[in-house]
Parts: C-alpha cells; structure tokens; sequence
C-alpha cells in the first residue's frame, strides 16, 4: 500500500510567532520550526497502518530548505521516502493554493492513502485534507480518531461535538487525523541513523508541474488585509471571599455564559 | 572535536528531549524518588529506543557511537529532571568495561541485554575503609581449581535491587609475586552467599545504595572480566566514563533547575517589575549559565577525547568536567530556590530534593577534594600529602 504522509513544518507554538509586515504572512524564519504537532499523529498512524498492511509510507512536505529538519525527522521515525517541494515561488501560498500544489504531486506519484494532520498551529485552516480530497477526485475521511482499513475499505470514527460518527469509503481516500488516534512514538537512535541514508527528492515548481501563475502569494485566493496584535490582557476581577464568594463567582461565570 | 553538533547527534538530543518531557520531574520523577520506586518505565523506552545502548557495539545490539552521544542522552534527560543514575553505572561503566576487555563470551552474555536495558549491572568498588583511598580495597578473589571463591564487604552500591549482577572490584593474589593485584568479577546478584542490605540514606532517590557482604561467593572461571593483568586499565576504561555521565547528569540537572528559576523569574512581580528585572536576581541567573556552558564544554571535550581513544589525556579532562558539573548545577539548584522565595522550598517544586541528588555528584564517584588532589598532583606537579 503507497500511503503518502503530508507533513509541514511550522513555528514552535512555545515561541512568539510573528507575522511580515506588508504581506500579512508568518515568518518562518523564526529558528526554532517543528513538525506541525498533529502531523506527527499523521505519521505515526501511516506508519501502523503500513506496518499492519505491507505498505511503504512517503512524506510529502511543502516548505522552504529549513523543512528538509523537519522530513528528516519524519524519516527518523520509520517513514521509507520522502519529497521535499521547495520553490520560492510558493512562498505566501493560502490553503487553495497550497492544495493545489500538493495535489499535482500526489497525481504524479501516485497513492492509495494520504494522510494529514487535521489542522496546522500556524494558519489553523483545517482545510488541506477536504481541498485535497476533492481537488483529487477522491473520499475524504476527515477528523479521525480512528482508522480501519479492509482490502480497499476504509472506516475512519470521525470525531463531531456529540460523540463520534462512523464513515466508510473506499480507497483511494484522504485521511485527516486527530491527536486522540494514536501516540507519536519517538525516533529511535536507529532510525536517526537510517533517515540519513533514506532517499528524499527535491522538487522545484517545474519539477513538479506547478504552474507559477497558480501559487504563491499572488495567485492566492485569500488575502490578509490588516493585522494588529493583541491588546495587552485586560487586569482580572478579584472577587473577595466574605462568605458569599460561591454565589459571586457563579454570578460571574452567568454573565459571561459559562454555566 | 568539532563545536558543531552532527546531525544525528542534534535529533538525537531532540528525541531524548521529548521522552524526557513525557516522563517529566514534577509528574513522575519526583514522586517515584519520594516513594524511592524505580523508573521502569523511563529506562525501558529509553533502553528500545535505543538511548541506553548508544555507545557500545552495533553487533551487541547497541548503537556504535561513543560516550559523547551516551552524555548528550544522559544530559537531555536530566535536563527534564528525568536523569537515570543506572546510565552511569550500567551502560557507561560495565558496558564500557566489557565492551572493550570482557572475553568473546561475557559479551555475548551481557551486552545486547546492556544495550537494550533488559539487563542491568551495577559496580561496587568503594568497602568501608576504600572509599578515596580505593586502592586500599580488601575484597579478593581467590583460585580454586576452576573456580574463583570471592570474599569481601562493600558499601554505598547502587541499585544492586534491581541489578542482575554487580561488576565487582576485587584482589587477586600474583602467584608469582605474591602481591595483590586489582581484578574484576561479575557477580549473580542471586549467587549464594551473595548478601545485598539496603543503607538507609537521607536522600530522596528512586534508586537505592547496598551493602554488600560476599562470604566465599563461589564463581566460575568465566566470572573474571578479561585479563587477570590488565585489570588496573579496564578499571581505568570505565572510569572515564563514569565521570563524564556523572558531568552529563549534573550539568542537566543544573539546566533544569536555571529553566525554572529564569520561568520564575520573568513573571513574579513583587514591586513594579518582574523579579528577574532586579541585578541581584539576575546576575546569579547569568553565573550559573556560564558556568553551566562552562562545564558542559569540558564534560564534551572529555567525550571526544575519551572516544578518540586517547584515555590518558581524557582522565584530566573527565576529572575537571565532573568538578566543575558538580559545582555548577549545585549552585545552579541553590540560585534557583532561592529566586523562589518560600515556593522555592514547597513540595511541589521539589528543588530541594533535586538539590540533595545534585550533592550527591560533589562526592560520587570522586570527591570534589580527590579531583583537586589529582590536577594538584598531576596537572600541577605539586608534591603528593597522603
Ligand atoms: C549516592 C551514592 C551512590 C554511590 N554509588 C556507588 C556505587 O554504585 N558503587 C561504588 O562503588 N561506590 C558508590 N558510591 C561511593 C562513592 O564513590 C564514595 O562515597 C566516594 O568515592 C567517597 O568515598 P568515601 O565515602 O569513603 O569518603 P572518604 O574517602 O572517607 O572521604 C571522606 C572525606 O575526606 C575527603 N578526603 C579523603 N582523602 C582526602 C585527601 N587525600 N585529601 C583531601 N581530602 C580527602 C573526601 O573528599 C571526603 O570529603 C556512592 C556514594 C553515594 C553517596
């Protein structure tokens, strides 16, 4: 089974992240960038349903150079390949966009499952998986807590606000998962040492048969238009105890529509 | 030696960084060493993926790297307050030792279980009256016939509950001299006549210090580790890196305690600032990380060295990067509590504690004074007191 893993690099969350002036976009220039934190679940789950069912998963990230950490660190875990698609002209590319790069990629090589992260810290879209999915002609199974695959059937619990949903589908499909699916595991000194020697392709927009006119900041559907930062927390309310301090903290909680 | 870390060593110190957050001072750490309760669970992922077994062979089952990588993993967990003090004696010192001297045999026997942590072997070579003074040590082995009947006392070894057997620092008698001459045994924590009672210690710690009392411990031929006459310099390969885990646990443990005290720090507003705003806050906070760096810098030169083979010239180093560790995260645990205020000493933050394992690198395995003896004596030249 050819299960490809989209994996991107973002910001680490414990870092102020800050946006460029002008463009509105995020800087990852910033140096600490990390593999998006749902992502790795994303990894993880190829990585059990490959070993479960003979497959071979690729990582497939979008990204300027710094990325390449981030894919050697998704190989460290146990991924057999990985593309890197790299280009200038991608830079400041929206979800649209982005799926749209993406998509010509997984058409040129192919695959039976792929699977992202439901959402990225960065631009929290939660987007890519539905935009892949249909941009590829395919299901999509998005929100999976949990994924069983038979021959070509595969039923995802799909997390909603009540409980959980059961939806099945065939492959080929899109997948995006949730944090409850699994638990990443860590790279092991063996893998660190294996991804050294696993092949990674580099493409560039040519390369993968981008056209330029559809990417890119430019050609992005979305526009930031203005940004501020956050006003400064406001100072809390103190509520004194004098023996009524139950009844005034649920007061508080009412006008706000807590409880 | 190169100041730019591999890449692989930079990932590696990223996933030991991680499995340290999951099983984290405060959660875990803290509670096993106040119920003195092992970390199984640590030491058993730690040992699949690979981390416990990172210096010794590939064909054992370990990773082929050097004591370099094994510091950096011993560094990165007890940086999240999740150090293993197994790591110094099992992997770093047995492993070691048998890695390089142990017969065909011994290895086969111990390492792939070394490596991968389901074997553990602790050391014992301080005897109440060997304790500095270790070559003044009185336990011997003695021939008879094929076997080796072992008889002596020792104390302060750690974690022999939990150990399948202990690398034993013995005597032997030169049959053609007549003198005494180090030699080492490994001995089944379950071999008869072997008696391990706990010491009680005024430390909070998960692992736990033994007495040993070996009565005519019988062993068999193969219990010697390697030559009968090299002892002194396989004595002297797990020395080294004794030390410099010993740095890598310190200096980890002061970065730990420096994290909390600068998190402290930068949000406690006493009068208009942050505490960290006022000198006398922040200056301690900027030694420590000096000093710090410092350490960690010889306790890496010290690596390199040792895994270039040069052992001579790692001795010296080893010895001042363990001095130098020690000193550091004490100073570092002792900054950081007292930029707590009164939290400084609560439970919850469990400085205090961290503080007492801290101490216990100014004395084990070399006391502070010894190291300063041995650069007194051997950088220096200064003439020998004792
Ligand atoms: C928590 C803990 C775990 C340990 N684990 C192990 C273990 O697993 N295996 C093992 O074999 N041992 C272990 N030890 C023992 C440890 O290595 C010894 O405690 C250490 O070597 C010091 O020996 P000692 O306690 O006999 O002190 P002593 O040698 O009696 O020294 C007492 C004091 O005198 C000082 N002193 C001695 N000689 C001189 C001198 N010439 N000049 C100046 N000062 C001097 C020392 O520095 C020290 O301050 C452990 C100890 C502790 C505390």
């Amino acid at each position: 089974m050819n299960i490809v893993v989209c994996v991107k690099q973002v910001p680490d969350t414990a870092t102020e992240r800050r946006l460029r002036p002008g463009e509105g976009t995020l800087d990852r220039a910033t140096p600490d960038g990390l593999i998006n934190e749902l992502d790795e679940y994303a990894i993880e789950e190829g990585l059990r349903i490959a070993e479960a069912h003979e497959g071979e998963v690729t990582i497939l990230s979008m990204g300027p150079a710094k990325a390449a950490e981030s894919i050697r660190k998704a190989l460290s875990m146990g991924a057999d390949k990985a593309i890197h698609v790299v280009d200038d002209g991608l830079a400041g590319s929206d979800a649209l966009a982005t799926s749209y790069a993406i998509a010509q990629v997984l058409e040129e090589t192919g695959f039976d499952l792929v699977i992202t992260g439901s959402e990225s810290t960065d631009a929290r879209m939660g987007v890519l998986a539905a935009m892949l999915a249909e941009r590829l002609g395919v299901p999509q199974l998005t929100l999976a807590s949990k994924v069983d695959i038979d021959g070509t059937r595969i039923t995802v619990r799909r997390v909603s606000d009540e409980g959980f949903d059961e939806v099945e589908a065939s492959l080929p499909a899109v997948v995006s998962v949730m944090e409850k699916i699994n638990e990443p595991r860590y790279p092991s000194f063996k893998g660190i040492m294996a991804a050294k020697k696993k092949p990674v392709r580099t493409l560039s927009l040519a390369d993968a048969g981008i056209d330029a006119d559809q990417v890119g900041l430019a050609a992005s559907a979305t526009e930031v238009v203005d940004f501020a930062a956050r006003p400064p927390r406001q100072a809390g309310v103190i509520v004194k105890d004098e023996g009524d301090g139950g009844t005034k903290a649920a007061a508080f909680l009412t006008e706000r529509k807590f409880i | 030696m190169s100041f730019i870390e591999t890449d692989v060593q930079k990932d590696l110190r990223a996933s030991v960084a991680r499995l340290g957050e999951r099983y984290s001072y405060t959660s875990y750490t803290l509670p096993r060493a106040r119920a003195g309760e092992p970390l199984t669970e640590l030491w058993n992922e730690a040992g699949k993926l690979g981390f416990l077994g990172v210096s010794l062979p590939e064909e054992y089952g370990g990773g082929g790297a050097g004591i370099y990588e094994l510091a950096l993993v011993e560094e990165e967990l007890s940086a999240r307050g999740a150090g293993l003090m197994m790591m110094v004696v099992s992997p770093a010192i047995c492993g070691t030792i048998l890695a390089r001297y142990g017969t065909g045999e011994q290895r086969r026997r111990w390492l792939p279980g070394l490596a991968d942590g389901s074997k553990i072997m602790a050391f014992g070579i301080t005897e109440p009256d060997a304790g500095s003074n270790s070559h003044q040590i009185t336990t011997t082995g003695r021939r008879d016939g094929d076997t080796w009947v072992v008889t002596g006392r020792k104390v302060f070894i750690t974690g022999v509950d939990r150990a399948d057997a202990v690398l034993i620092v013995a005597r032997t008698e030169d049959h053609r001299t007549g003198k005494l001459k180090p030699a080492l045994f490994i001995v089944p924590t379950g071999a008869e006549n072997f008696v391990a009672q706990p010491m009680e210690m005024d430390i909070a710690e998960p692992e736990h210090q033994f007495t040993l009392f070996l009565d005519d411990v019988r062993l068999p031929a193969g219990a010697l580790v390697g030559q009968q006459d090299a002892a002194l310099a396989q004595l002297f390969a797990g020395l080294n890196p004794e030390r410099i885990l010993g740095a890598a646990m310190a200096v980890g443990m002061g970065r730990y305690a420096l994290a909390q005290a600068v998190k402290y720090a930068s949000t406690r507003r006493v009068w208009k600032t942050p505490v960290g705003a006022h000198q006398g806050i922040a200056h301690p906070l900027a030694q420590t990380r000096i000093e710090l760096e410092l350490a960690r810098l010889m306790m890496q030169k010290a690596a390199a060295l040792y895994d270039s083979g040069d052992d001579t010239g790692a001795a010296e180093a080893a010895n001042m990067a363990k001095y130098a560790a020690a000193e550091a995260s004490i100073r570092a645990l002792e900054q950081a509590i007292q930029t707590h205020g009164g939290s400084g000493l609560t439970a919850e933050l469990g400085l205090s504690t961290m503080l007492a394992m801290a101490r216990i690198i100014r004395i084990a395995p070399v006391s502070r004074e010894m190291i300063l003896n041995f650069v007194a004596e051997h950088t220096l030249g200064l003439p020998k007191s004792y």
